[in-house]
């Protein structure tokens, strides 16, 4: 049987008293791109953030690349797995103390096998080649666009070349041409890339210009399933309103 | 029922805020022997940290060293003890009002802005970013920031005593006629091994607890940019109690061994 990239189940975390997944269970194959849609407070990022290990879940598995991540704790063990798994944040997150070039080379500069300069000038280059920025080097963050700050900060997750990448809805605030634009990014780079990928969105467009396969999350748990196309075709009220 | 539930709420944070502090000072020194440390960054650092608040210490330590003089000339004069008064004033300055005033000006200056900028990080999620591209994002924030101002807030302490003893000669001379040479003879003759050990001793904890409050206070902003905001205020509040404490603890421990 072939090793996914990431299987899920029973998936619980809860705040103060009040749970918010009530047992998650999934599998993203590899290649695939899987679009979770669902309410706002859902716990969708919450999901996302508890397979990079960024929260600790309450309860249930995560296998990641056939690697049980429960049983990492060690921190140069965490880092080795964080390194495969890339994760765009919904406001990019860049450094703002840095410039766009810093930015892109932080992570490259923390390699355990740190790569020599001319390799780190070629893959920053081919980073920002990628995302059509690269007059934007010596730039700092805040003079870049929202759109150009969502590529950058995808260049920068990319330059690790990851073999899984969580979206945490990346064309959040953008205006619908620069939403349009990231999500053919983000399939370009798939396709180039050869990731796997867990896309969090409530922007349908989004989700049907990457989605391979959707999920939807009600009620802490996965309550629909489908291409964009079977869902879209569903006759729920409740999930009709995200396609309307 | 627990001890600590019975206790008030204001109470039972600032205890739970004071463990926090501890426990992020032990990671910090299980990094140090870790390693590697982020030499560039603590270079980085130390500069703006050191360089960005000579100005502020600068006027500060200035000023208390022309006040004081002025302040205590009259009473001095009294007693015909005039003679007196650059001993005194040095004493005072390189013990304790030149450490205490200057780290107090750091916890004001330096702590407020570790707090925010480290808060600001964490809201905007940073310092997740950081965490999940595999890098020590504790080594290259809090490690480099407590280092830097550890190893600033002596330096800086040393210069505003300095400042400060200009600041005293010029008070000296609005009313009077002594000369630098015998201004310093007088000021620096009347120290002694014990006045300037623990008082360059206590700086490094001075500088320690401003850098560990600021990162600590920072990075567990909670949400929001009045989290922000309430991340620099309270690594002021509490640096600034720290640096009471450890001056108390100073003198006690001079008053024992030396």
């Amino acid at each position: 049987m072939e090793e996914k990239a990431i299987s899920v189940t029973g998936l619980k975390k809860g705040f103060d008293g009040n749970e918010i997944l009530k047992g998650i269970d999934f599998d993203l194959e590899k290649g695939e791109n899987l679009v979770v849609l669902g309410k706002s407070g859902v716990g969708k990022s919450v999901l996302i953030k508890c397979i990079v290990k960024l929260i600790e879940p309450d309860d249930g598995d995560i296998e990641v690349l056939g690697t049980d991540i429960r049983s990492l704790h060690k921190d140069d063990e965490l880092n080795e797995y964080r390194r495969k798994v890339g994760f765009l944040f919904q406001g990019g997150a860049l450094y703002d103390a840095m410039t766009v070039e810093e930015n892109m080379r932080f992570p490259l500069e923390r390699l355990p096998n740190k790569p020599d300069n001319d390799e780190i000038e070629k893959r920053i280059e081919e980073a920002l080649e990628n995302v059509g920025l690269e007059d934007t080097r010596k730039k700092m963050p805040a003079e870049l666009s929202g759109g150009m700050n969502k590529r950058i900060a995808l260049a920068r997750t990319l330059i690790l070349q990851p073999q899984i990448m969580l979206y945490d809805e990346p064309t959040t605030g953008l205006d619908p041409a620069t939403s349009k634009e990231i999500s053919h990014l983000i399939l370009e780079m798939q396709d180039k890339y050869k990731m796997s990928s867990v896309i969090i969105t409530h922007d349908m467009k989004c989700a049907e210009i990457t989605a391979n396969r959707m999920k939807v999350i009600k009620d802490g748990v996965f309550a629909f399933e489908g291409s964009y196309d079977d869902l879209s075709s569903k006759d729920d009220p409740w999930l009709k309103n995200f396609f309307e | 029922m627990k001890i600590t539930e019975s206790l008030p709420d204001s109470l039972q944070k600032f205890l739970i805020n004071i463990a926090g502090i501890g426990r992020y000072s032990a990671l910090f020194f299980r990094q140090i022997f870790r390693g590697p440390l982020e030499i560039r960054e603590i270079i980085n650092q130390s500069y703006k940290l050191g360089y960005q608040s000579l100005f502020l210490v600068t006027t500060t330590g200035f000023i208390i060293g022309m006040v004081m003089t002025l302040q205590t000339k009259p009473t001095l004069e009294q007693f015909g003890a005039e003679s007196w008064l650059p001993a005194m004033v040095s004493i005072s300055i390189i013990r304790e009002i030149g450490p205490v005033l200057t780290a107090l000006v750091c916890a004001g200056k330096v702590g407020s802005g570790i707090g925010a900028e480290l808060g600001s990080m964490k809201v905007t999620e940073q310092i997740d970013a950081m965490t999940v591209s595999g890098a020590n994002s504790f080594n290259y924030l809090v490690v480099s920031r407590v280092i830097a101002t550890s190893l600033m807030v002596p330096v800086l302490v040393f210069y505003a005593d300095a400042v400060s003893l200009i600041g005293s000669y010029v008070g000296v001379n609005l009313e009077g006629d002594v000369s630098v040479q015998l201004f310093y003879h007088q000021s620096l003759g009347a120290l002694v091994f014990s006045d300037i050990v623990p008082a360059v001793a206590k700086t490094f904890f001075f500088g320690f607890a401003i850098g560990i409050i600021g990162c600590y206070e920072g990075v567990n902003a909670s949400k929001g940019t009045t989290g922000v905001g309430n991340a620099a205020n309270r690594a002021v509040v509490i640096s600034s109690m720290f640096i009471f404490v450890i001056d108390l603890m100073a003198v006690q421990l001079t008053q024992l061994f030396i």
